[in-house]
């Protein structure tokens, strides 16, 4: 305990937001923890903090006003019951943790609110955010498998299958949306405004929701931002990490809207900021962005791209590969066998689409199978022949799975293409041939 | 002995139910009567407590001057032999109570007296060493040999009363009628049970006439103490115990209905559907055995009147009382899956999304019912809304041998025909859809026959038959085919040429663009999932 007077005493003096988050880490080895739980007990343990607090260099000076002094001390004596029941944790329960976390997390923003804590101090939200978030998701993983809530009484009409399995995660959520607004709502100036805090504190929301499976809830984060955008400091001038963090968030809620346009820009830029080293981060990203690509311009990611990604290898190489080659049969398979990992992603059903680019791929070699029309006369620039019987697509596209499609979903192919502008050209249904543009017939790929 | 006891025993299949809370049943659909059993104060744990939270005193103070029921106090103490000899005094409720359990209009044949007693003494115990005997309401508690009873229809021991029909196993049996379009009834009306009924016409009758009887003797016993009086008594017997100041002794410990779920006492057949907003009074909740009865007289009625106003509100509030006494079992199942078929059926999306939200929960508990059936359904359904993210969640959702189950493969099917834009493959499957996925899939084929269209318009020139239009976007008829286009505005695309009516494909342009983005635009907002 002495330690933390000591280091906050230390932050307070050079207004170290880091330094003073830290005193109020709860990641502390068991006898670390022991440590500080033996300095007090439950009855002495605020007249302890206070002392301490107030015989520390800083406190000497009265440096601190003495609200403010007060909210610090109610602050460590909660952290101290918090550091109890991290103790008691293995025998005791995850939810109790969480309660006595989220006491911690009120206190602080009650010191915000009305005591005066400088906006300097913010690192101590983030801290205290991001563990009350591990502490939910431990709640609510412990409850999960011990839990019937037969005993709680029901006025409902039917049961809320929802409300038990997540349910310290979405206290949690809600927690976080006050500090989001604490930092939002913010007026004092620019330089000493909480408003710094924003995109830490909206990445650590975006995280919790996707969590819970709800991010369309980030939505009304964005809004919150963007209607408040004038009077913020601009995204560019927030640390690199929070910026990335940020970009790769909104890329992907848009990329699960299928706004694949502006998700592959949000996404590029979180890219081409994302640290060299952090191969975890940058994995995330082009498990998007590699489908971004390949709907909006059909390019494929080289091998050298997804060297350092065994998992993104396993994912895409094969996949690419058929598409390459239009081998539609084998692309099929290559979807199925990863389907369940490609879902758990949220990308099946956009790599699905890809199999439009294996299709045209093989539609486009039949095309240039079929060579060149005789020349009419001498010396003329050679013309591809450009009237291709459907019967030639049907045997193409039959060939990888030995089944046969009839004519009229082959023509249903056609048509899918035609209207998607993937090849040029019409159905002539009577005579069942198709007429393909002589000024190219494949949009995009030189013929 | 009590006089308020109706004279001639009611008639036997009836046994437990006549006796309390008869004059809430006469008919449980005049919403008068149902408002009025809500005005009843919640009997069990308010008035126990000093400080009150919310205006149940006003009851209490009331209580003497509304208390006109001289004929409430009962002539003679029990002489039943369990609790008398016991030193304790016993409150005048629960005398009644132990009277009430021996009456022989109440006893029932397969509840043997010990049996009975070891339950009364139980009962009653516990409510004097929880320190409710003053609190609870004992008007309200089932008797003996129905908490045996329930108990026994609750772990499936032994075979449910004679008087609940066994669920109906029909409900799954594929249809006989070829019907492109399978109807809710038809599912039960199609196998060897349902024909057995039908055959044997004295079934129902029995069944409906029974049910009428029942009402009946509600209805004909004495009015002489209603139930609000009885509730005026005891609020008044409460209040003078808390002015002998031994009352706050049974603040403590807490009031055991909120310790669990309520045990319905209810025995009425229908009831009407009413949002709670007060914990349930178990004398208006039926248990499951009453709840089983219900849902087959529901499925007579759905049948002969497909009244679904009616239907629907039914079901709400069998739904209800199966929440708040927390059943959870493959009768819920089979009540929630009833319930989003017929919703289905009449195209009542806000009921169905509930239903299948709870099935959903239900089958995640292991719980036996359909789950292909309604798992393709839940598909279907996020493909109609085009509800991307869903339909991720919902294939996460299946496991591999799921996946290759006629129904689900089905659904998955028309899932990837309309992601790849393959018209022609989706309309077959329209054609061929199991159960009764057909009612979702008509709400999207409009406007997939508008996308087909928009294809078709592009990529054939100059022209195609009409006969072509109506095969691959399965049309009933050329005329349905021709109606659709002009429905659209496509007079000027139609063509007669020598008997053939033909579609100019070649001219229509971007004519079927508009009306096709308007048709994907408009997604359902009612209950959505």
């Amino acid at each position: 305990m002495d330690a933390i007077f000591d280091d906050f005493s230390q932050a307070q003096k050079q207004c170290d937001g880091n330094l003073l988050s830290q005193t109020l880490s709860p990641a502390l080895s068991n006898e670390e923890l022991r440590a500080i739980w033996r300095t007090c007990n439950a009855y002495d343990v605020k007249s302890v903090v206070k002392r301490g607090l107030q015989t520390s260099e800083i406190g000497k000076k009265g440096a601190i006003p003495k609200e403010e002094l007060q909210c610090w001390t109610e602050l460590y004596a909660a952290y101290w019951k918090s550091a109890g029941e991290l103790l008691a944790s293995s025998q005791a329960s995850w939810t109790k943790v969480y309660e006595d976390w989220k006491e911690v997390l009120s206190i602080l923003i009650r010191g915000y609110m009305s005591c005066g804590f400088e906006s300097w101090t913010i690192p101590c939200l983030f801290v205290t955010g991001k563990y009350l978030r591990e502490f939910a998701i431990k709640a609510d993983a412990e409850r999960g498998s011990s839990l019937d809530n037969a005993a709680e009484p029901n006025f409902q009409d039917d049961f809320d299958p929802e409300a038990q399995k997540n349910h310290c995660l979405e206290d949690c959520a809600r927690q976080l949306n006050r500090v989001f607004n604490l930092c939002l709502s913010d007026r004092a100036p620019l330089e000493s405004s909480r408003k710094w805090g924003i995109y830490h504190v909206a990445n650590l929301l975006f995280k919790t929701y996707f969590k819970l499976n709800s991010a369309s809830l980030s939505k009304n984060i964005l809004k919150a931002l963007s209607a408040g955008r004038g009077d913020m400091p601009p995204l560019e001038a927030f640390p690199k990490s929070q910026q990335v963090t940020f970009k790769y968030y909104e890329g992907v809620l848009r990329f699960l809207e299928e706004d694949y346009v502006q998700a592959e820009k949000f996404l590029t830029e979180a890219w081409s900021m994302c640290h060299n080293n952090a191969l975890k981060n940058k994995e995330l990203i082009l498990t998007y962005l590699v489908p971004c690509h390949l709907l909006t311009t059909h390019t494929l990611p080289s091998k050298k791209l997804l060297e350092p990604y065994p998992r993104l290898q396993k994912l895409f190489l094969p996949l690419s590969q058929h598409i390459r080659k239009g081998e539609l049969h084998q692309f099929d398979i290559a979807l199925q066998e990863n389907e369940d990992e490609l879902v758990k992603r949220r990308i099946y059903l956009t790599l699905e689409r890809g199999r439009d680019i294996a299709l045209r791929n093989l539609l486009r070699k039949v095309f240039v199978a079929g060579g060149f029309e005789p020349p009419k006369t001498e010396g003329d620039k050679p013309v591809r022949r450009t009237r291709v019987p459907v019967a030639e697509f049907a045997a193409a596209i039959s060939l990888g799975s030995q089944e046969t499609l009839d004519n009229d979903e082959v023509e249903c192919l056609l048509a899918n293409m035609i209207y998607k502008n993937l090849m040029k050209g019409y159905i002539a249904r009577e005579r069942g041939i198709v007429v393909l543009s002589k000024s190219g017939a494949f949009p995009g790929t030189g013929v | 002995m009590v006089p308020s006891w109706p004279p001639v025993p009611p008639p036997p299949g009836t046994q437990a139910a006549a006796g309390f809370a008869s004059p809430y049943q006469t008919t449980a659909f005049t919403p008068v009567q149902v408002r009025q059993s809500f005005g009843q104060p919640y009997p069990a744990p308010q008035p126990a407590y000093p400080v009150h939270a919310y205006g149940s005193p006003s009851h209490v103070t009331q209580s003497p001057q509304t208390n006109h029921s001289p004929s409430v106090t009962p002539a003679s103490p029990a002489p039943s032999a369990e609790p008398a000899r016991k030193k304790t005094v016993w409150p005048e409720s629960v005398r009644n109570y132990v009277q009430r359990s021996f009456l022989p209009a109440n006893l029932d044949d397969t509840v043997s007296r010990q049996e009975m007693e070891a339950k009364l003494k139980e009962t009653i115990t516990a409510a004097n060493d929880g320190g409710y005997m003053y609190t609870i309401n004992w008007e309200a508690m089932p008797l003996p040999q129905q908490m045996i009873k329930a108990e026994r229809a609750r772990s499936h021991t032994v075979q449910p009363p004679p008087a609940i029909p066994t669920a109906d196993p029909s409900f799954s049996s594929p249809p006989a009628a070829t019907s492109k379009k399978r109807k809710s009834s038809d599912l039960t009306d199609t196998d060897l049970a349902a024909g057995a009924w039908r055959n044997n016409g004295n079934r129902l009758e029995d069944r409906v006439t029974f049910t009428a009887d029942k009402r009946l003797t509600a209805n004909e016993s004495p009015k002489t103490m209603s139930k609000f009086q009885k509730q005026q008594q005891k609020n008044m017997e409460k209040r003078q115990k808390r002015f002998h100041g031994d009352y706050t002794t049974h603040r403590e410990p807490s009031p055991p209905p909120s310790d669990g779920p309520v045990v319905g006492t209810c025995q009425t057949l229908e009831k009407r559907y009413l949002r709670l907003t007060a914990p349930p009074v178990p004398s208006q909740v039926r248990p499951e055995s009453v709840l089983r009865q219900t849902l087959e007289l529901l499925k007579q009625k759905w049948r002969k009147e497909q009244n679904y106003s009616y239907i629907c509100d039914q079901f709400k509030s069998m739904r209800q009382d199966l929440t708040v006494q927390n059943i959870r079992n493959e009768f819920t199942v089979e009540v929630y899956e009833i319930h989003a078929r017929i919703a289905l059926e009449k195209g009542d999306l806000g009921e169905y999304n509930q239903c299948q939200t709870q099935l959903k929960a239900l089958y995640q508990r292991g719980i036996k019912g359909k789950p292909l059936e309604f798992k393709a359904y839940r598909i279907l359904y996020f493909i109609h809304t085009a509800n991307r993210s869903a339909l991720n969640d919902a294939l996460a959702d299946l496991t591999t041998a799921e996946k290759a189950e006629r129904p689900i493969k089905h659904a998955l099917d028309v899932r990837s025909a309309l992601a790849l834009g393959n018209y022609h493959r989706f309309f077959r499957l329209y054609n061929d859809t199991p159960n009764m996925g057909a009612y979702l899939m008509d709400m999207f084929v409009g406007r997939e026959r508008l996308a087909a269209l928009c294809n078709l318009c592009k990529a054939y020139k100059p022209d195609v038959p009409l006969r072509f239009i109506t095969e691959e976007l399965y049309f009933e008829s050329d005329a349905d085919a021709a109606q659709f286009i002009l429905d659209h505005d496509g007079q000027h695309l139609l063509e007669d040429r020598n008997g053939t009516v033909v579609f100019l494909t070649g001219k229509a342009g971007q004519h079927f663009e508009g009306p096709r983005a308007a048709a994907f635009a408009r997604v359902d907002i009612k209950g959505q999932i």
